[in-house]
């Protein structure tokens, strides 16, 4: 009988009464062949390899990393805080030491899902790798963590959550923005003035195959995750990179995320996207379950594979070779934060750093504006504090305080709640502390 | 007038069952299990049985038997020729059951497309490599044969091309993996299709036997079932071409027992304390649960399906020993007890020390305690009572680590999860011989109402012969492909586009009642049972094309009826 080399938890959560809509790519029937493939190749009886079912994530958990208006009840349906539970689930697989590693192959996905909650972006709301990195770190004490999203899309969301968090390492690999949704992820952004370079994206051109991915993280992102040190890897395993997604423009292979993920070894794997539920989901995910557990994974080939046919072409290899020389120097050697006279980059006025942002959630069609601020502290990384409005709804307010905060910002953040409930013009208002680790909102 | 025979480790329980209003026991007894002669076990119970009542009254006789099981654990099986296509995924290499094993080129996706046909070339080779090392017996088993047996027909009709059914000269039996079962499972269809041809001859000579002897006795009137692992039995023509379902079905026979036994509504625990071991089985809202999956044979996991019972190596025969500080029992068994005729103390020895029990030679037991605790200076008293306590407590423990193992299995649906529910025992079933005297120190340890039935003792034999015929099967649908497929049934139909859920779960339930039917088996319509049903939007680019069906449908495990008071 087949045994793995390191102890796999999988948390399988196909979510099978949850869709968008009935025709629409993340539906029920998404997870359904993968399903069917895991459990026709046996791999659950693999010495090694175990099924766990999934938690349920509390209001809490989600309060913990987002701030959602008007409440998280109006945003989360049961199966997104199931999905979420299944990712926290696996984090806790890992930190107890129950297995090795773990691979919550879950749905509905989270990476486009920011700080900030009115509703669903890119097929997203709560974002699940955040919440799962919070419980860990809320559970099992501070770690440095990096996350490598190698979903086709930019994880913009993951980005937002932890643009200011310098003990957060974020990668992502993915389509370049100028031909993709979201549009954002470009290597000029490098995370907020105190935590400059924690944030790497690396735009692959239309059409990368195996040989430009593996080529991406063999020469930036193993370097990084070497110097950074993280107590833990996580993959945000989107699997829309394949040849035949139907909504992206790459040539990965089945064979390419499984060696892919043999590269990064993460800790923990947590599913987003990818749509190509007959063609490449099924393979892709056994691969990928497959590496993570150190058992051979050379027979693992979609169908209709064709190595010639997906072969990127000599442009895409130059470009690529070029990218790697440059975009190390990001995270070993980070620009100074200059303060441009450009509000929507982030201006430092005062002793604070100060965005605007305009955010459209795409699924939903909801418009947000948005100004956030951070204190610039030389004790921690500095109070946060976001007003937010709905297209013409109410203005609300979320205010975060670190989880290193010092006592000045941390009687500054309650001294913000306070004021903006007195005097604020605020609908609802929620705090998050981390020091304490005491959640609350008002407003009914 | 109703039989059930059990043919156990050490013994061969028989029972023959008045089926009134309230069932009776008509006559009972026990005989030992001679495993080189198994039939010579069968006729001699059933010669006590039939001494004691009218020959003529009896229909039905049910039978389990440990056949199979032997062969396999003794290495007495027959070799078999498995050939397989697999295509991408893992390595079948690693499946590999037996010497003669193949894997051919050709793939079948998980919707049942083909997507490479298979060689002919490679699968004649391979059949003549088989048959130059004298298989007769073959296992054909296909990944996602449940969606599309084709490489598996096809597999078969290369072994095997004759026009007759009955006779081929170049094999005398071939397992087709699509038969054994719809569940999807590639290396466990490959397993049970191997163990399935593997018994095959042996089971049928038995089979034969069993019915040339009933003839001599005058019972060749009586419809003989076969009880399988999972709580059900099969009719003897249907089980042979279906041998690996008989194997394990000695636990079952136990479980079924006391639920004829008894009358069971909460969450339970069923312990039915043996000579070697105790079985565990847990019961939710009174019904017993099954292995999600199937059992395991040997290191194979299969698609055998099973009542989920978990055995420990604490029986009465169990030895005892002393570590450091500690009393121990089992996990081995050194012979009987002492009060037996025995020679090393046992878990029987210390319960007759403490009175709990009155077995053989009582004074034989307390003398045996006595010198083998004086021996690691202990009391004789302090031994035998921390045997017990040992005892007590591994099972205890067992019984908990089974129970959460269940509670935290796997599940697929919001509704499963938030509404589904945890199992929490509230009262504890025991059998099996020292059932009685562990009652007291099991109480003390679960501190749950505890039970022993009247009759536990041949409790397992009631069980076979109360046991009625289950089949399960399941119906898989795409509408897209305009196709319908039971695989248990090889059935294949054309659908319609419209075709739905409901026209799904009616076309299941009517062909399982047709098996039925076919197999002599009358169904009432409440009987069948539709255990899983859903229907899934198949969609390209933003329109449904088609859906994609599965349907499971079973008659549930049970007894035909219980003992239970007040009926
Ligand atoms: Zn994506
Ligand atoms: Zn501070």
């Amino acid at each position: 009988m087949l045994k793995s080399k390191n102890t796999l938890g999988i948390i399988f959560f196909p979510a099978f009464d949850w869709a968008i809509s009935p025709t629409h790519p993340e539906r029920q029937e998404r997870l359904l062949y993968t399903q069917d493939q895991l459990r026709e190749e046996g791999l659950f009886d693999i010495e090694g390899i175990s099924e766990y079912k999934p938690d349920v994530a509390s209001v809490e958990d989600v309060e913990r990393v987002h701030f959602c208006f008007p409440d998280v009840p109006s945003v989360a349906t049961r199966s997104h805080l199931i999905s979420a539970g299944g990712a926290m689930k696996a984090g806790d697989l890992v930190m107890e030491g129950k297995t090795d590693r773990a691979f919550a192959m879950v749905r509905p996905p989270g990476h486009h899902a920011m700080k900030v909650v009115h509703g669903s972006r890119g097929f997203c709301t709560i974002n699940i790798e955040a919440i799962m990195i919070e419980h860990i770190r809320e559970q099992y004490g501070h770690k440095r963590i990096a996350i490598v999203d190698t979903d086709c899309h930019h994880g913009d969301g993951t980005q937002d959550i932890y643009w200011h968090d310098p003990d957060t390492l974020f990668i992502s690999l993915h389509q370049d923005g100028r031909t993709l949704y979201p549009g954002t992820g470009f290597p000029r952004d490098l995370g907020g003035p105190n935590a400059m370079g924690r944030t790497l994206n690396i735009p692959l051109p239309p059409n990368t195959s195996d040989e430009g991915f593996l080529m991406a993280v063999e020469r930036i992102v193993l370097p990084i995750l070497a110097d950074f040190k993280p107590d833990l890897v996580i993959n945000s395993a989107g699997q829309d990179n394949h040849f035949s997604d139907p909504i992206t423009n790459m040539n990965f292979s089945a064979g390419g995320y499984a060696a892919m993920n043999d590269m990064l070894k993460p800790d923990i794997a947590v599913l987003e996207g990818g749509y190509s539920i007959q063609g490449a989901l099924p393979y892709v995910n056994l691969g990928i379950c497959l590496a993570m557990a150190g058992v051979d994974y050379s027979h693992v080939r979609e169908p209709n594979y064709n190595a010639e046919r997906i072969r990127q072409d000599a442009r895409t290899t130059e470009y690529i070779t070029e990218l790697c020389k440059q975009l190390p120097a990001l995270y070993f050697d980070p620009p100074e934060f200059v303060s441009r006279d450009d509000s929507r980059q982030g201006i430092i006025s005062g002793d604070k750093f100060v965005r605007h942002k305009q955010i459209y959630y795409d699924t939903d069609g909801i418009n947000e504006v948005q100004q956030e601020s951070v204190t610039l502290c030389k004790q921690c990384r500095g109070l946060y504090k976001v007003e937010t409005r709905a297209d013409s709804g109410p203005l609300c307010l979320g205010v975060e305080i670190p989880v290193d905060a010092c006592p000045e910002c941390r009687a500054k953040g309650y001294q913000t709640v306070e004021d903006a409930q007195i005097k604020g013009t605020y609908r609802y208002i929620q705090l998050i502390n981390r020091l304490d680790k005491e959640y609350v909102r008002y407003g009914f | 007038m109703l039989l059930g025979i059990d043919v156990g480790g050490t013994h061969t329980d028989a029972v023959a069952i008045d089926i009134g209003d309230a069932p009776a026991v008509a006559a009972s007894c026990k005989v030992p299990t001679r495993h080189h002669d198994l039939l010579s076990s069968v006729t001699e119970a059933l010669t006590t049985i039939l001494g004691q009542v009218d020959k003529s009254a009896v229909t039905q006789l049910n039978l389990s038997t440990t056949l199979s099981t032997n062969a396999i654990v003794q290495n007495k099986t027959e070799d078999v020729g498995v050939i397989v296509s697999a295509g991408p995924g893992i390595d079948p290499h690693n499946f590999m059951p037996c010497k003669d094993f193949h894997v051919i080129d050709g793939s079948i996706d998980h919707r049942g497309n083909e997507v490479r046909a298979l060689s002919t070339r490679q699968l004649a080779e391979a059949v003549d490599a088989c048959r130059g090392n004298g298989v007769r017996v073959f296992a054909a088993v296909s990944k996602f044969s449940t969606r599309n047996p084709r490489h598996e027909n096809l597999i078969r009709r290369t072994v095997c091309n004759c026009k007759s059914v009955d006779v081929c000269e170049h094999a005398d039996f071939v397992t087709l993996g699509h038969q054994l079962g719809g569940a999807l499972n590639f290396p466990r269809r490959v397993a049970t299709a191997y163990f399935n041809c593997a018994v095959w001859r042996l089971y049928n000579e038995f089979a034969t036997a069993v019915e040339e002897a009933l003839d001599e006795m005058g019972l060749g009137h009586v419809k003989v079932n076969i009880l399988k692992a999972d709580g059900g039995t099969m009719p003897l023509p249907q089980s042979r071409t279906l041998p690996v379902q008989s194997i394990f079905s000695g636990p079952a026979a136990s479980v079924m027992g006391i639920i004829a036994l008894t009358d069971i509504f909460h969450d339970s625990v069923i312990l039915d304390i043996g000579g070697t071991t105790t079985d565990i089985a847990v019961f939710a809202d009174g019904a017993p649960l099954i292995e999600r999956e199937g059992i395991d044979i040997g290191s194979h996991p299969t698609l055998v399906s099973a009542l989920k019972v978990h055995s420990i190596g604490i029986g009465g025969d169990s030895a005892i020993s002393v570590v450091g500080p500690e009393v121990r029992v089992g996990p081995n068994r050194l012979g009987p007890s002492v009060c037996l005729g025995g020679e090393r103390v046992t878990l029987t020895d210390a319960l007759n020390y403490v009175g709990a029990c009155k077995v053989g030679d009582v004074a034989a037991s307390r003398k045996a305690v006595d010198a083998y605790a004086a021996a690691r200076t202990l009391t004789g008293e302090k031994l035998a009572q921390g045997a017990v306590a040992y005892a007590a407590q591994a099972i205890q423990d067992a019984t908990r680590a089974l129970v959460e193992e269940i509670n935290s299995k796997p599940v697929y649906t919001i509704h499963e999860l938030l509404e589904g529910k945890k199992i929490v025992p509230k009262k504890v079933y025991l059998m099996g011989g020292p059932a009685e005297a562990m009652r007291e120190e099991l109480f003390q340890r679960f501190q749950l109402s505890t039970e022993v039935p009247a009759n536990f003792d041949v409790a397992n034999a009631i069980g076979a012969a109360l046991t009625r015929t289950t089949w399960e099967l399941e119906l898989f649908a795409d509408t897209q492909r305009h196709v319908l497929f039971i695989p248990t049934l090889s059935y294949r139909e054309n659908v319609p586009s419209g075709y739905d859920l409901d026209d799904a779960k009616r076309d299941a339930v009517n062909q399982l009642t047709m098996q039925l039917d076919s197999m002599g088996v009358f169904l009432k319509a409440e009987d069948a049972q539709i255990t899983h049903a859903s229907s899934f939007n198949m969609v390209e680019g933003y329109d449904r094309v088609g859906r994609n069906i599965r349907v499971k449908c079973q008659v549930r495990p049970g007894v035909i009826k219980t003992f239970g008071e007040g009926r």
